[in-house]
């Protein structure tokens, strides 16, 4: 039998025996990419150095410092990285083909899938985006509680990036500790969702459910005790001298170049620029709650640690003021043709029925022609979904602005004169999830 | 004088002027009639830098369009670096939060490419839009403006098959170069083109393997290797 004919095989054209045009795109490209530190080089050795040691070496896509499925083919002189080019889709499901093809609420639980480590930011996203689009509004309980939850996916988002990065320099123990961290949220997210991971609780216009008593009080008691873990935290990290020296002067961005490469989030505000969606447009009720955006000058990995770490801090009094303000009412907007109706009215009226089935089956329908974008401001940065509507019940285009992939570019240039050793702790301090950048 | 966007509906002022675009898509109605949408931010109303680009670049500027108060300005493809360049250099647009492209699936002006341009300073947001024809597959690209506009373009050309000129690294972003179509028009799949990538060869020297699906349905699965025959198959 002979199998694969079709294909572009090895011996005939080219080196690379499986998908021959990419890789020798990615070679190609590495070869001409122009690169003001390779000519400072030359510039400054006169001409061929003899004890030059030019190599390739391409890093993931299958390994563990890579956070994923990320794959940097880089070139290095010696241990300098003098070029790196990025290669990423290796995890592309398209999500936003998907989207097409199901309604607005149907690809709700998709957007779990994206960036794995806060599925509750992203399901806020798109329900928000959708509601925009749909001139939803959602009951001011629900907001609130939102607001909560998300914050809640931000520090369980920043507590795998503490655990990952440490675990990356090699302190393993940290990554156990901000496990037992994210366990205690999990707890509450199994409560409150009955799902520990993928939570897929938010709905357009409100909330699948309310929280439970029990829910209320292990938020509660999470938001007293964390406060003290990050304390430990800070005083294991914040003079340890391993941890500073690897993350010090490690992929250094001025402002100007942070704004220039599009980074966004905790890693812009590392540089400086204090852009935090929560502040620059507000969404739910950040416009009526105290809390500071951190930032940073230096630029560098330890910047980008600090500004995390105090983000955490931040977001604890954001859950303590909402627990406080938390006002009663209903979780879903009360309008069937816009959002799901309550249980109740299902399972005991005809009406609530019928607009169960016809929310199941066609759900939201915009009006034709619109088109709008909503951003949040994830736990990665700018997370935000530009829709179109064709007046149909499923989106006609769903472009989201993923914040792992605006700051992978950035990572590209980064790496660029950095040591390769310190290209494990330049991932982990941009913090990527695979499954958002690749879509 | 100011220019109320909005009201404003004659072509010969050269003013900007909401005009219902003849195409697939015009915002016939809000969604709900009458009132404020509730998501509307402050940041995406720019009446002032609209009338700025209008006197800069008149006609270039082919519309406004607004939903849901989002401003999304219409520029001709041909100068949409122009017009980038001007919004960074003079009205501090210097952040480039977005860019990606739809397939309108129209007989002309098939594609649009969108760019969501961030000032932080004057704390707005605004919304570029080029139209791109099915025949021309090109646009100029705004690398040279925004360097974050590097990767999104790629992936414009990857999803729907637009060059962008000019662009120093114009290869496919989520797919490999390998891959021969344009997964996020219209007319492609939800499920895919079976058989349209290989699969990694099961033996170190074994032949690519091609996709299972399709032969699965047809006939038995091209094998690298050599297997006892089927007992099923024999019987069948």
């Amino acid at each position: 039998m002979s199998a694969a004919s079709g294909f572009r095989t090895a011996e005939a054209e080219s080196v690379f025996r499986f998908w021959p045009r990419h890789n020798e795109a990615i070679y190609e490209r590495l070869e001409s990419k122009h690169v003001w530190l390779e000519q400072a080089r030359r510039g400054a050795a006169n001409g061929a150095d003899p004890l030059e040691h030019e190599m390739i070496l391409n890093i993931g896509p299958q390994h563990p410092a890579t956070h994923g499925v990320l794959r940097c083919v880089v070139k290095m002189d010696g241990e300098t990285i003098d070029k790196s080019v990025l290669d990423i889709g290796y995890l592309h499901r398209g999500i936003e083909k998907l989207a097409e093809h199901k309604t607005y609420q149907e690809f709700m639980p998709y957007t779990d899938r994206m960036d794995y480590l806060s599925p509750y930011s992203n399901n806020v996203a798109w329900c928000l985006a959708v509601e925009k689009l749909a001139g939803i509004k959602a009951p001011e309980r629900a907001q609130w509680l939102r607001m909560i939850l998300c914050e809640l996916a931000r520090i369980s988002s920043h507590l795998l990036w503490l655990g990952v990065g440490l675990m990356d320099a090699g302190a393993v123990s940290v990554f156990l500790w901000t496990f037992k961290g994210r366990e205690d949220l999990y707890r509450i997210f199994d409560e409150v969702a009955g799902a520990r991971f993928t939570v897929s609780h938010s709905r357009i216009g409100g909330l699948a459910a309310d929280l439970t008593p029990e829910a209320f009080r292990l938020i509660r008691q999470f938001t007293d005790e964390f406060g003290k873990e990050i304390a430990g935290w800070e005083a294991l990290l914040n003079r340890n001298r391993i941890w500073i020296d690897r993350n010090r002067n490690v992929g250094t961005l001025t402002r100007e170049e942070a704004v220039e490469i599009g980074l966004t989030g905790p890693n812009l505000r590392a540089s400086g620029e204090p852009y935090d969606i929560r502040r620059f447009e507000p969404y739910l009720f950040y416009g009526d709650v105290a809390f500071d955006v951190p930032t940073r000058e230096e630029g560098d990995s330890l910047a980008r640690y600090f500004v995390r770490l105090e983000e955490m801090k931040e977001s604890l009094r954001i859950i303590r003021q909402c627990l406080e303000r938390l006002p009663d009412g209903p979780i879903r907007a009360d309008d069937a043709k816009r959002a799901y109706p309550s249980k109740d009215e299902v399972y005991y009226s005809m009406e609530g029925m019928i607009h169960d089935f016809l929310y199941t089956d066609e759900g939201v329908a915009p009006p034709k022609g619109a088109a709008c974008y909503q951003a949040i401001e994830s736990p990665k940065g700018e997370l935000g979904w530009y829709l179109q509507s064709d007046g149909t019940g499923n989106p006609w285009r769903a472009k989201v602005n993923a914040p792992s992939f605006t700051n992978l570019q950035g990572l590209e240039h980064m790496m660029e004169g950095a040591l390769v050793a310190d290209a494990v702790i330049l991932i982990g301090s941009i913090d990527p999830v695979m499954g958002e950048a690749d879509k | 004088m100011p220019v109320d966007v909005e009201h404003t509906s004659s072509p010969q002022e050269g003013a900007p002027f909401r005009k219902a675009l003849d195409f697939f898509f015009t915002a016939a109605d809000e969604a709900s009639p009458g009132e404020k949408n509730p998501l509307t931010q402050p940041t995406t109303h720019l009446p002032e830098i609209i009338r700025a680009l209008a006197e800069q670049f008149g006609e270039a500027i082919l519309g406004v369009e607004e939903y849901a108060g989002e401003q999304t300005v219409l520029v001709e493809a041909q100068r949409i670096a122009e017009v980038c360049r001007f919004l960074k250099d003079e009205q501090g647009f210097r952040y480039l939060a977005d860019a990606g492209g739809a397939d309108r699936f129209a007989d002309e002006e098939r594609f649009e490419v969108f760019y969501n341009l961030v000032s932080f300073e004057k704390k707005k947001r605004i919304r570029l839009k080029i139209r791109v024809d099915e025949a021309a597959l090109t646009a100029p690209t705004v690398t040279g403006v925004y360097r974050a506009a590097n990767w999104n373009e790629r992936e414009v050309y990857d999803m729907l098959g637009i060059r962008f000129e000019g662009h120093p690294d114009m290869r496919r972003m989520f797919m490999p170069e390998d891959f021969e179509y344009y997964p996020q028009r219209k007319e492609f799949p939800q499920l895919g083109i079976p058989g349209s990538l290989p699969l990694p060869p099961r033996t170190p020297e074994g032949p690519l393997q091609r996709d299972p699906f399709p032969t699965a349905h047809e006939g038995p699965t091209p094998k690298s290797y050599e297997e006892p025959p089927s007992q099923i198959a024999r019987e069948a």
